[in-house]
């Protein structure tokens, strides 16, 4: 329970000949832990199997096609009855329609882009009476066109300039717009005068072409626009459909391909010589010796096996093993490091302590039950996060316990508490902190126990009880300062001298700093207490204020009721997550630094399929 | 509802002790959270180790709670 599956170390040495049946066994077998060869001067790498190009060819198609009809990997339901040669034509006629469709819309949807862009511009040429072949280059002629923000003088200024112009004005949306014909050698004086007027410039680029007054070709470019925008829905359509007809082939072979992929490749990780290769890798003690015999069975006895158990330096991956109630909680150990070989596994420490924190958190009866029915729901309709609500749905149960011994019900005491947490505020945090001196301490007996395992008893004693030692005389002169027991101040500073002497051959000339740690640790779980209360204070907020419009009555009422189920949703939000995080990190930063290592990689038996 | 000011000051002065502190923690997250993003982005395996380096200034917060708390405690 406290230790992960025992590994031994096996080596497989085959002859080439029979590397396929080798390879498809332990695919089967799904036990074997490969560890990747890495070339060097006495073999090579294995090469590839045959198919290996073809398969990844294939898989690389099937994924595209995946991808562009919007599929996800999912369970299949699909089976396919001819394997590759079924996945090759089916994929062949697949990918020419699909890829004939996107490319339509690739074009289509420049097109509308295009086309949009000149609406747009016509939009603005609107009421302008100007042919938009106008809007050319000309050489002995410029033309400005664009926003300005008074338009009053304008032409006065200009004319001032020259008297050779051409001004068309309109207002676009509020904006006067104007289009301005002039010499182009009276340039310069031009963008002064318009300057004056402010000037902010419009590019015409995306009707060069177009011929005619923009109202004529507005007309005609809605139209077109209309045309393809259902042409598109069309298209999508039709895409759509071919993806529900082929969602089931598809998930299907994508799974078969990159089984397949995984045979076909497994070779590399192998180390090869001319004519044998071998395998190096982990299986579970319990499970060695049957697996052995399968192997040799499908390679005919014609391979050796040499297998040993783990030797202390050895890097062995990590299998848990835990009892089923507790097997959800590997999902923390997993998300921070699995631990070393030879470590003690705290998961089914994290089980005992993780829901009770997150309970004395959240801690209301309402918010437990309600939270306890949203991780049900949730369970159901997301089984593949399985583990992760069976974790919260235990804190939820938990919580409920603790709403009653807080006596709270949506931060209403509907029953006389054994604590309150609005009003025993420092009963509650002395307990908080009395809940992270045990915790911690726990923390350091297992690292006692990691450390005489390691390296030994004295390191041990250097390194974690001198840790309680410590403890132990903090307490004495703290009591004795409190004249609770009348005993010399130096017992107590022997104790700490002693204590600190060993830690300092213990853990280094660091370790006096981390005294101050420890400490830190301890009160840090006050958080305890404080995500408790700040919960508490605003469900009675919520109440409070729900009541005061209550009392009012009539319309007000529904007021009342709103700010109840948005207040307490918002509440329960905050609490659930706040409890969960505070919780792990409890967990993490103050239990774990006590005595976990971790690094280890985690066991996954080449064939499984990852989850 | 007449209050003593030196009520006043007494909630003051805890609200500043948890104010203050609660920026400090703030601070001190937000560097080290959005380095924690970073590598994670590039190795999704440091979530673990992020999470916790990004909440190890917490404790600030609890320690600005406990003072304030303590002088609360004088209103009484």
């Amino acid at each position: 329970m406290l230790r992960p599956h025992q590994m031994s170390s096996v080596i497989i040495t085959c002859p080439n000949g029979i590397m396929e049946e080798v390879i498809k066994e332990l695919h089967n077998l799904k036990i074997l832990h490969i560890v990747d060869y890495s070339k060097n001067e006495l073999a090579d790498i294995g090469k590839p199997l045959e198919n290996a190009s073809r398969l990844s060819e294939l898989l690389v198609r099937a994924r595209a096609l995946m991808a562009a009809l919007n599929i996800k990997k999912g369970d299949a339901k699909f089976e396919l009855k001819r394997g590759l040669l079924e996945i090759d034509s089916t994929m062949r006629r697949l990918s020419d329609g699909v890829g004939l469709k996107i490319d339509e819309l690739k074009n289509i949807d420049e097109q509308l882009s295009k086309k949009q862009a000149a609406r747009q511009e016509l939009e603005i040429l609107k009421d302008v009476k100007l042919p938009l072949e106008n809007f050319a280059s000309y050489r002995a002629l410029s033309y400005f066109a664009g926003y300005v923000k008074d338009n009053s003088f304008l032409r006065q200024e200009m004319l001032k300039v020259t008297d050779k112009l051409m001004l068309f004005e309109s207002v676009v949306k509020k904006r006067h717009f104007i289009v301005l014909f002039v010499d182009s050698k009276k340039g310069e004086k031009t963008i002064e005068a318009l300057n004056g007027a402010g000037f902010s410039p419009v590019n015409f680029t995306s009707i060069s072409g177009l011929k005619g007054s923009a109202a004529a070709n507005l007309n005609g470019i809605t139209d077109e626009i209309e045309g393809l925008q259902h042409r598109k829905k069309a298209i999508k359509k039709e895409l759509e459909k071919l993806a529900k007809e082929h969602e089931g082939f598809l998930i299907a072979a994508d799974q078969f391909l990159s089984e397949q992929l995984d045979k076909a490749e497994a070779p590399l990780k192998f180390a090869a010589t001319q004519s044998s290769f071998l395998i190096k890798g982990w299986i579970p003690t319990e499970e060695l010796s049957k697996s052995i015999e399968k192997v040799n069975k499908a390679a005919k006895n014609r391979i050796f096996v040499h297998f040993e158990p783990a030797k202390k330096d050895d890097k062995v991956p990590v299998k848990l093993k835990n009892p089923k109630f507790a097997k959800p909680f590997e999902f923390f150990i997993d998300l921070y490091s699995m631990p070393a070989y030879g470590e003690i596994d705290p998961t089914f420490f994290v089980f005992l302590t993780f829901p009770i924190f997150f309970g004395i958190m959240l801690g209301d009866v309402g918010y437990g039950a309600l939270s306890l029915l949203l991780f049900l729901m949730l369970k159901r309709k997301m089984p593949k996060a399985k583990n992760f609500f069976n974790i919260l749905i235990l804190a939820s149960f938990v919580t409920i316990l603790f709403g009653f011994f807080f006596g709270e019900f949506f931060g209403k005491e509907f029953i006389h508490p054994i604590i309150s947490r609005e009003h025993e505020m420092f009963t509650l945090m002395y307990m908080a902190i009395g809940i992270g001196i045990a915790h911690v301490n726990i923390g350091l007996i297992v690292g006692f126990v990691n450390e005489l395992k390691m390296h030994g008893i004295m390191h041990a004693i250097y390194a974690k009880a001198s840790w309680v030692i410590l403890e132990a005389g903090i307490a004495l002169l703290a009591l004795n300062y409190f004249k609770i027991i009348s005993l010399s101040p130096l017992v107590g500073a022997i104790f700490l001298a002693i204590s600190m002497l060993m830690l300092i051959k213990g853990e280094g000339f660091i370790a006096p700093i981390e005294v101050l740690g420890l400490l830190s640790n301890m009160l840090s779980y006050v958080r305890l207490m404080a995500i408790g209360l700040s919960s508490v204070i605003l469900a009675v907020i919520i109440n409070d204020s729900a009541k005061e419009f209550f009392r009012q009555g009539g319309f007000f009422v529904l007021i009342g009721i709103l700010i109840l189920l948005i207040g307490h949703a918002i509440n329960i939000m905050l609490g659930l997550l706040g409890s969960f995080l505070h919780s792990l990190r409890l967990h993490y930063v103050e239990f774990f630094s006590k005595f976990f290592h971790g690094g280890a990689e985690k066991y996954q038996p080449f064939g499984a399929r990852e989850e | 509802m007449v209050a003593e000011i030196s009520t006043g000051l007494i909630a003051l002065g805890s609200g500043l002790a948890i104010g203050l502190s609660a920026i400090a923690a703030a601070i001190a997250e937000k560097e080290i959270g959005a380095a924690a993003v970073g590598a994670m982005a590039e190795k999704e395996e440091l979530f673990g180790k992020g999470l916790i380096l990004t909440v190890i200034p917490e404790t600030l917060v609890i320690f600005g709670l406990v003072v304030a708390i303590l002088i609360l405690n004088l209103a009484k």
